[in-house]
């Protein structure tokens, strides 16, 4: 049973910018692969467990492929998360010439998301991006992630800085075209609504809040970080209150659209991203435990 | 149906019909899941499935299990309570409900192209080669040698593992204990095999802890045997998105001559000469 208040299609298409979208719930970045993964599976009423989707946020490209960190990568608590992989992806050439096509041809509305070390690399990225999808129906945006806690060189420092943040859309392309440019912030800044003000100054049509929290767990076997790098980024269903308050700051004190991630697995979960002015919401570590889980709360939320 | 002929993967509810010790330390489960055609293979050897508790009570992830065998909308299991997770599974009784998303991965090979299949398995290692055993020993290239191995007598599964295996046991036997053989399984093979003639003529498939399995990729080399072995990795999701259980495969054309790989989707069988194994650590991962 739905509340009253909510009466909107998840499957409607809706405008982000200059872009339609097909609906409101879509996969996080390094949740659901490429979007190229499990289309042969199905589950009781299911097809697919790409039905009612209106998104995936591709694995995050940079423009190297990438051979990720060492194991272990993934360490799971009893709420949660906490994930070292390291950006492994295929770069940029690979995704453009393989990945990008494959998705077109198998309907998939996608956001690719790309990650660069420079503002430099985002305008490289962004346009090869924009070229190879010119054309193309089902690509429907890019999300800068400015905000990867794993990687060695400062992709956790990157973002925290609204000025940076400014540069790195404003290099992106700054929004001009007809697809949409969305930013996804970290969350672990004092002022998460400053980081979205710069990004909606400099033309980004949405921020996608939050990526994961800075974490860390201890292996008491050996009395050292479970994870080799230490710090992790922690997901899951242990941070949904945490990442609500930050979309809350943002939606009260920053005027840009918001796609809400973080902890959602269920319709109620997305629901309280609604609730707060969120326009859209991506489901992310959920999905990895079942692989129907956007599909099945579109559904949910589309027929109560 | 998937292009390859392997079943796809089904996300569903299943019930708990049985759920017990089968040896000291092996638990053999009994799942009931809706579906299942008739005469179609509901799983290859070697192919596993998440399970998890479902609605709220839900893990962050499922537990990877290799399925022992599927008849009649059964699915078996064995597995060993290690962690938060193998001990709740431990801890279910008849009629608890689990979520199933199977069959995953890929399959030991069906046909040994005439070769006499050799079959290795180690502890909680056993299901797929089991069930190799099981469904395809009878038409292979040669009667199969299959050999287990366990810590001792106790953590043997003696209702699975009957006449037709050779077991070898770490811990010393009994006087007069004639069921199995004192050492590792490896040795067993060897002795099992001589050092006869049989170059080029058998096939290897394995599953089991690492340093059995770098034992089984030595003596396949030594004889020049084709040989595939079942990995087991710490998984997160199990179909291939989340990127937590990545092996070193061999890439001649990456700089470094390897690339990651899923075990979950790319595996978790492989072929021995595809793994990177210069730039594995004990464990196996990169």
């Amino acid at each position: 049973m739905m509340p009253a208040w909510w009466r909107t299609d998840p499957c409607a298409p809706f405008r982000i910018g200059p872009r339609e979208f097909p609906g409101r719930i879509w996969t996080a970045s390094g949740c659901f692969a490429y979007g190229l993964t499990g289309h042969e599976m199905t589950a009781p009423g299911y097809a697919s467990p790409y039905e009612g989707l209106g998104a995936v946020v591709t694995k995050t490209i940079t423009p190297e492929p990438r051979a990720g960190n060492p194991m272990p990568r993934l360490v799971e608590t009893p709420a949660g998360a906490l994930n070292s992989i390291g950006l492994e992806n295929v770069g940029l050439r690979e995704f453009v010439r393989d990945v990008m096509p494959r998705l077109e041809a198998a309907a998939v509305p996608f956001v690719a998301s790309i990650a660069a070390t420079c503002p430099e690399q985002f305008s490289d990225l962004a346009r090869a991006v924009q070229t190879a999808g010119a054309k193309m129906r089902h690509w429907h945006g890019l999300e800068l992630n400015l905000s990867c806690p794993n990687v060695a060189e400062g992709g956790h420092d990157f973002g925290k800085d609204p000025d940076t943040v400014a540069a790195c859309v404003s290099a992106a392309g700054g929004g001009a075209g007809d697809r949409a440019l969305l930013v996804k912030l970290t969350p672990n800044v004092g002022d998460i609504a400053a980081l979205a003000r710069a990004a909606a100054a400099a033309g980004a049509h949405a921020v996608s809040a939050v990526n994961t929290f800075v974490g860390l767990d201890v292996d008491l076997a050996t009395g050292r970080p479970c994870l080799p790098r230490r710090f992790g980024g922690y997901s899951g269903a242990a941070i949904l209150p945490l990442a609500l308050a930050k979309v809350d700051e943002i939606v009260r004190k920053a005027q840009v659209p918001v796609v809400g991630v973080g902890g959602i697995g269920s319709a109620d979960d997305a629901l309280k991203y609604f609730a707060l002015g969120a326009v859209a919401v991506q489901v992310g570590t959920a999905q990895m435990r079942d692989p129907f889980c956007a599909a099945r709360i579109a559904r949910q939320l589309q027929t109560g | 149906m998937g292009p390859t002929g392997i079943p796809s993967p089904c996300s569903l509810v299943g019930e708990v019909m049985a759920n017990g010790p089968v040896s000291s330390g092996l638990i053999e489960m009994h799942l009931r899941v809706p579906g299942g055609s008739a005469g179609q293979p509901t799983f290859f050897p070697g192919q596993f499935a998440m399970l998890n508790r479902p609605g709220a009570s839900a893990w962050t992830f499922g537990r990877p299990l290799s399925i022992l065998a599927w008849e009649g909308g059964v699915v078996r299991f064995l597995y060993r309570a290690v962690g938060r997770g193998t001990r709740e599974l431990a801890g279910l009784g008849a009629g608890s409900g689990l979520t199933f998303l199977g069959p995953l991965g890929n399959p030991f090979p069906a046909e040994t192209g005439g070769l006499r299949p050799v079959l290795i398995a180690g502890g909680v290692g056993l299901p797929p080669i089991w069930s190799w055993l099981q469904l395809y020993g009878a038409r292979a290239g040669g009667p199969a040698l299959a050999c287990f191995g366990a810590r001792s007598v106790e953590d043997v599964p003696w209702t699975l593992v009957g006449d037709r295996w050779r077991v070898a046991v770490e811990e010393a036997l009994a006087a007069g204990d004639g069921r199995a053989s004192t050492g590792l399984v490896t040795e067993l093979v060897t002795a099992e095999l001589g050092d006869s003639a049989l170059d080029g003529a058998c096939c290897v498939m394995a599953c089991g802890p690492w340093p059995m399995l770098r034992a089984v990729r030595d003596l396949a080399a030594a004889r020049g045997w084709p040989c595939w072995l079942s990995l087991e990795e710490h998984m997160g999701c199990g179909y291939g998105v989340c990127k937590g259980c990545v092996v070193p495969l061999r890439e001649p054309s990456a700089d470094v001559g390897w690339r990651p790989a899923t075990c979950c989707q790319e595996g978790p069988v492989f072929p021995v000469d595809a793994l990177a194994w210069d730039v594995m650590q004990p464990e196996g991962s990169p």
